[in-house]
């Protein structure tokens, strides 16, 4: 037999549940604009129904219907498009990298233009010109003198440029490191309180948003896979469990865990030489302190990354390693160690081929003064030290611009070494040196040209992927409004019940047993 | 496909986003006037662009080597003219001293002439461009004639001694450093690889003239040490009496400042030549420089006006979706 107030309770069983789903439409009109949030959903489901079965059941005909109740509420994600969000993150941390890594570079090159390299050795050789048919003018060669200076002082300034920036670099590797640490142990804690409260048969949805937006953005720096473990005790079935990241180096099968459960591993990104305090972390203090290893221990034994096991074209963090420097086997590689690289061979080359011609040429005083027209303050030629001999700089006579002795207005000379410009150079591969210096911006061009490239393009498709997560998780207000409706009405149809209800028990308890009067 | 306010408004965003960027790239080419402002823009009109500035700066140079190269050629021709000009007056005077008619007093005032016309020869002799000696070879800071120390009481300069005056009989030895050095050629360089010879070694030239106006002189002299010259002994310095052609008498010495003047004459013509060749090339470079990273304004205020319009429209557009939500309708 049913109990008489059960229609009552049926009611306010609907009442609770639709409040529920109330207060979750406005939880998620309230996030509409958090980052990483995901629509929540209630998921109703009708009370067990009368009679339940047992060997004292009333016998009933039919099973009547109880009411609702609010299961669970269930954050609505599309894993599969997360997945491929984040493949395509680390993609996209790549490239941005790499384009803002070259369009530094681009800067401080400034090609073409009338300011950059190029054009300082093409006044240099201009002002040789304007001395082999001036040679006896002081002024002539006083122009071509402080033009030499002027190109020495673009090498210098280049060299200094790019150094300054493959520092940053390197500070930036130290800065991701610190990023990949705090997402590793910000990670680790949302898995302990998740751990805590699932087997309570609780669901938290939004520490699971705000789990997957740390991955979201430490998919950016490293390439990291996630495995899932369910809680104990009585977790929800639709409690999503503790993350396990794992990190894959390329190359192998093996899997190195950086979170597993509340424990994290932490990460060092080593170089080939210690500082003082014996750390080899890479900070930009030391450019020859190239990438070697990643480090990652705390999570059982120590594991060493290579570069040859990280992912080419994947994260960040091999964008910067790619850009500042790394060890290989042929010695030093990267895109700022190799320019600098050609940028002090064509000032070594230049500087050499330049002071052997000047040296047999013969200056304003009749004879072969042998001197260097480049020279350092110490050491080799490199394009961050070369400058112009101080005793040229003094006495523009010194300029050897006469092919033969005691002729003063003689200035075959200064025509031979304005003319090395055309001369191919055995050294560089055959270039000459303003072709060498354009092959240097050719390269930069096309690497530039890909990477602005390859950027917009995990762009454009991350732009896709997030839309397509945004179609299952984002907040549609609209529908949010529908769902508000609905509710209330459910709300409000419900309420009209309970009065239906106690309007049918007014006329038991009130309206009976009172014949006549 | 379920759409949501934010897939919108990231998507508005995005576009406008997207349409700035490619505003932006054009308004840097409308402004600048170049396709690129940096090498990965288009690294194959970077690279050219990087050869055409050079070779556009030879082309410059080049122009400018030749403005030098006018300055010698013109002052040598204009001062090797003078020096003709100057020989045609001395063959008259010559000439007009031979007749056995004149005095020695009247010899006397012609020989003074001859002395100025000599002292004149010498000045062109020593014709300076910005300080450089023309005619001194490649030892362009020392001039031809020097004053004699103690100066002549005639004011007559003499041949610098560094250059061992050639005199005339035999060749001149190039074994003597100091006969040698005069005689350099200054070149300057018009084209790749291509020099062009501008002065006359003059050395020689005005050394025979010096010789020859100073036994003109010689012989007009009344008070010559062998005695009062005859009107053959004279008119033997005018020439053309032998074929001898290393004598140096005045005809030889006039054919030989011809000589010059038709090589200086030639050397003109063939600048003109290189000249017109230059400014050719310079067209040439400069239309392929242009033609390589010079914007096509026609081209890209269009492309400006087409993206604008589709800014503006996509702005309206999400003004109107942006704004209107459920909320809007439901009271």
């Amino acid at each position: 037999m049913r109990s008489t107030f059960m229609g009552l309770e049926a009611s306010k069983r609907g009442l609770f549940t639709q409040q529920t789903a109330l207060y979750t439409t406005g939880h998620n009109i309230s996030n509409a604009n958090t980052l990483g949030y995901s629509r929540q959903r209630v998921n109703m489901q009708a009370t067990q129904g009368f009679p339940q079965a047992g060997l004292n059941q009333p016998n009933y005909p039919g099973h009547l219907g109880t009411g609702v109740e609010a299961g669970s509420i269930q954050r609505i994600r599309d894993e599969f498009v997360d997945r491929q969000f984040r493949q395509e993150t680390n993609k996209l941390g790549y490239w941005e990298s790499r384009s803002n890594a070259i369009s530094q570079m681009e800067d401080i090159m400034d090609e073409p233009s009338q300011y950059g390299l190029n054009a300082a050795l093409e006044q240099f050789w201009k002002g040789l010109q304007d001395v082999s048919t001036n040679p006896e003018n002081a002024a002539s060669r006083k122009v071509a003198i402080s033009r030499a200076d002027h190109l020495a002082e673009s090498f210098r300034y280049m060299d200094k440029q790019l150094k300054t920036i493959q520092g940053n670099l390197g500070n930036e590797i130290n800065v991701a490191t610190d990023r990949i640490n705090s997402l590793l142990k910000q990670i680790a804690a949302i898995n302990k309180q998740v751990q805590e409260v699932e087997p309570n048969g609780h669901v938290p949805n939004d520490l699971y948003d705000a789990r997957d937006v740390l991955i979201d953005e430490l998919n950016n720096y490293i390439p990291v896979s996630i495995k899932r473990v369910a809680s104990g005790g009585n977790a929800s079935a639709v409690a999503e469990g503790s993350l396990t990241v794992v990190f894959k180096p390329y190359g192998t099968d093996k899997e190195i865990e950086l979170v597993n459960g509340r424990d994290f591993a932490s990460i060092e990104v080593n170089g080939t030489v210690a500082d003082s305090s014996g750390s080899k972390q890479i900070n930009g203090n030391d450019l020859s302190n190239v990438f070697s290893s990643i480090q990652i221990s705390g999570l059982g034994t120590t594991e060493s990354i290579t570069y040859d096991q990280l992912e080419p074209g994947k994260g960040k963090m091999l964008s910067l390693i790619d850009s500042y420097g790394y060890d290989s086997a042929s010695g030093p590689k990267g895109y700022y160690v190799e320019t600098l690289a050609d940028l002090n061979k064509l000032a070594a080359e230049f500087a050499k081929a330049f002071n052997d011609m000047h040296k047999q040429g013969y200056d304003l005083s009749g004879g072969q003064n042998g001197i260097d027209f480049f020279t350092t303050d110490s050491g080799p030629i490199t394009a961050g030290n070369i400058k112009v001999n101080d005793e040229i700089l003094k006495d523009p006579s010194k300029l050897a611009a006469s092919g033969a002795a005691n002729e003063e207005g003689n200035g075959k000379w200064a025509l031979e070494l304005a003319n090395l410009q055309s001369k191919s150079q055995a050294n560089l591969d055959g270039a000459t040196f303003n072709s060498f210096y354009q092959g240097m911006i050719g390269k930069l061009g096309t690497d530039g040209e890909e990477a602005y490239r390859l950027n917009m393009t995990s762009e454009k498709l991350l732009v896709t992927l997030s839309g397509n997560r945004a179609s299952a998780s984002s907040v549609s207000l609209d529908e949010e409004m529908t769902n508000m409706i609905t509710f209330q009405q459910a709300y409000n149809a419900n309420a009209r019940m309970i009065t239906v209800v106690d309007e049918t028990l007014d006329k038991i308890i009130n309206g009976m047993g009172r014949v006549g009067l | 496909m379920r759409v949501t306010q934010s897939m919108l408004s990231n998507n508005m965003l995005l576009n406008l986003n997207n349409s700035f960027g490619k505003m932006s790239k054009l308004q840097n080419q409308i402004n600048s006037g170049s396709k690129i402002t940096r090498p990965s823009d288009d690294p194959v009109i970077a690279v050219k662009g990087m050869g055409y500035r050079r070779d556009l700066g030879q082309v410059e140079q080049y122009t400018r080597n030749m403005n030098e190269v006018n300055n010698w050629i013109d002052t040598t021709d204009e001062s090797l003219n003078q020096v003709g000009e100057q020989m045609k007056r001395v063959r008259e005077l010559v000439i007009q001293a031979a007749n056995d008619t004149n005095t020695p007093d009247e010899r006397a005032k012609i020989k003074k002439e001859i002395d100025q016309i000599r002292q004149h020869i010498q000045d062109v002799g020593n014709t300076k461009i910005a300080d450089r000696y023309i005619f001194s070879g490649t030892n362009t800071s020392k001039p031809l004639f020097v004053e004699a120390t103690p100066p002549n009481a005639d004011g007559n300069k003499i041949i610098n001694a560094d250059y061992e005056l050639y005199d005339g009989t035999g060749v001149p030895s190039a074994s003597s450093d100091k006969l040698n050095a005069p005689k350099g050629d200054v070149e300057i360089e018009v084209y790749d690889g291509i020099q062009m010879k501008v002065n006359t070694p003059g050395a020689e030239l005005f050394g025979n003239i010096d010789a020859l106006m100073d036994k003109v002189s010689n012989l007009l002299d009344p008070e010559r040490v062998s005695g009062p010259a005859t009107s053959e002994e004279i008119s033997e310095a005018l020439g053309g009496f032998t074929t001898d052609s290393k004598s140096d008498d005045i005809t030889n010495i006039h054919n030989k400042i011809l000589e010059a003047q038709a090589e200086v004459g030639a050397r003109q013509n063939r600048v003109e030549l290189m000249e017109n060749r230059l400014s050719l090339r310079e067209i040439n470079v400069t239309k392929q420089m242009s033609n390589n990273e010079d914007v096509d304004y026609a081209k890209a205020i269009t492309e400006m006006v087409t993206s604008e319009s589709i800014h503006q429209a996509a702005l309206s557009v999400g003004a109107k979706i942006i704004q209107q939500t459920l909320v809007d309708f439901i009271r």
